[in-house]
């Protein structure tokens, strides 16, 4: 409860700043050139069907991409930062691979997906996937050895030793990671959808929203306003994923945290 | 029961081979429980680990029951230095941990209350003190009723009471189950009260440089005796001997 009235004040003061932004604009060159909140929001209002078609779009978008990202991207970096073999041989090629943004090979990536739906997935997908990999691989080194020799003398197979220990030591990790990392994909959603979305109306996703209307301020600040939201909304299900799988991290009491 | 013939492990390979232990020989016999006492890093832990099937010997064997140890077996358990709790499993989770892993069923409520952690089933590690933790660590390698308890000093890090108690509760536990019993430690009032047979370790590489007979250990009022103070004296001067 205590968080949500963190969320409202932190949002109620971005409105504020807002407010201030604009009106001192206003002031000094003597036109509009940032829309208040209020004119912004009304304007969301009034077209309130494209724009949540919109949202829905890139919402649904960034829920693929972040699915498949830990689909793929948890097993791979968990077995390359556990198995010693496999971290000799393949972390080198994803700390080289790694700083490449998806978008700079965007070229590539329409000769190969498409301009369609399939390509800004992809974008997407792979900027969460090497969050995901780095930090799954991160935290599977720091796994203290003792979780490990608990259950080996118990005489765990493989498949055990990741189930009882490296999956559960390493999600507080790799979740808050994916949680920082929203901001990054969302970035790379809004350059996806703006450089791909040119044949498709202002309803196929946010950043096409928000250039579609380029000569509209208000409107198109609330597509800002969506994609803001967007962000928040997977932020925010994302530190609840890791509330409520990894309980034993938040507790009190002697020893805890 | 044990029996460790030749034992010689080395970890590392080429020039920063690290030889934990050479050519150590020693036996336990069926319920006795015996207490290695050495300085850090004299490959301590590496011998018990060794016969936990956790590790290969470079040379040498360890036989238990006769039978060579060559990986993990179910009669035989390990009971950690920091007990090895798994923070994200609560306690009844922790202490059926080997069970379920063994694909084996038992009476894992009852180990827990015997040690007096009944109404803490659903509590995480997190909560818990650090005395109730070691008694977790305990009542998993309990639940698996096995035959050898390989302990890997398991009162490190206690308070000087929460010590006395784990310590009378292994005492406890071993004059009520019979099993074979190998305590690690450093500490030599914990070795002296709870060895049958002390031995002595050099420091690294680990050998056995002597063997003290401790008869005394499960009698009554042992630890405030005048025949506890002269072994302990004794294997204190023991170590000293063996550093030097």
């Amino acid at each position: 409860m205590r968080r949500v009235a963190q969320y409202v004040a932190a949002a109620l003061a971005v409105l504020l700043i807002w407010e201030v932004v604009s009106l001192s604009l206003l002031a000094v060159r003597g036109r509009v050139i940032l829309p208040t909140p209020v004119t912004t929001i009304r304007a969301g209002i009034r077209d309130f069907g494209e724009l949540s078609s919109a949202f829905g779009a890139s919402a649904l978008r960034f829920l693929i991409a972040l699915s498949i990202a830990f689909a793929l991207g948890l097993p791979i970096g968990l077995a390359v930062g556990f198995e010693r073999t496999l971290y000799q041989t393949l972390s080198p090629l994803i700390y080289l691979t790694y700083p490449i943004p998806p978008v700079a090979l965007l070229v590539f990536l329409y000769l190969a997906f498409g301009v369609g739906e399939a390509v800004k997935i992809v974008v997407v997908t792979c900027a969460l996937f090497f969050q995901v990999v780095v930090a799954a691989q991160g935290a599977a080194r720091g796994i203290p050895r003792s979780y490990i020799t608990a259950v080996r003398s118990a005489g765990a197979s493989r498949w055990q030793l990741y189930r009882h220990v490296v999956i559960p030591a390493t999600l507080p990790e790799v979740l808050t990671a994916a949680r920082v990392s929203v901001g990054l994909g969302i970035t790379m959603l809004y350059i996806v959808e703006t450089k791909l979305g040119l044949a498709g109306g202002p309803r196929t996703g946010l950043g096409r929203f928000i250039e579609y209307y380029a000569f509209r301020p208000e409107l198109s600040l609330a597509g800002v306003v969506g994609l803001s939201l967007l962000g928040l909304m997977f932020y925010a299900f994302l530190e609840f994923l890791e509330r409520w799988l990894c309980r034993w991290k938040h507790l009190g009491g002697p020893g805890g945290p | 029961m044990i029996e460790v013939e030749g034992l010689t492990v080395s970890y590392g390979a080429g020039r920063r081979t690290v030889l934990a232990l050479e050519e150590v020989s020693l036996t336990v016999a069926e319920g006795e429980l015996v207490a290695i006492v050495g300085p850090s890093g004299c490959g301590k832990s590496t011998l018990l680990f060794a016969m936990d099937g956790l590790i290969r010997p470079t040379q040498g064997v360890v036989r238990i029951g006769g039978k060579e140890v060559r990986g993990i077996r179910r009669d035989v358990a390990l009971i950690l230095q920091d007990a090895g709790l798994l923070p994200w499993k609560t306690v009844l989770a922790n202490a059926e941990l080997g069970l379920r892993i063994q694909g084996r069923r038992g009476d894992v409520r009852e180990v827990l209350a015997q040690l007096g952690l009944a109404g803490f089933e659903h509590r995480y590690p997190g909560e818990l003190s650090e005395g109730m933790r070691r008694r977790v660590g305990i009542a998993r390698a309990l639940a698996l009723h096995p035959k050898v308890f390989l302990m890997d000093e398991p009162m490190a890090n206690l308070d000087s009471i929460t010590r006395q108690r784990i310590q009378n509760l292994i005492l406890e536990l071993w004059q009520r189950l019979h099993f074979t019993g190998v305590l690690v430690t450093h500490d030599v009032e914990e070795a002296v009260f709870l060895g049958q047979r002390i031995f002595v370790f050099s420091p690294r590489p680990g050998r056995v440089v002597e063997v003290i007979d401790n008869p005394g250990v499960g009698t009554s009022d042992y630890r405030d005796s005048d025949q506890f103070l002269a072994r302990v004296h004794h294997l204190r001067k023991a170590l000293v001997g063996s550093a030097t």
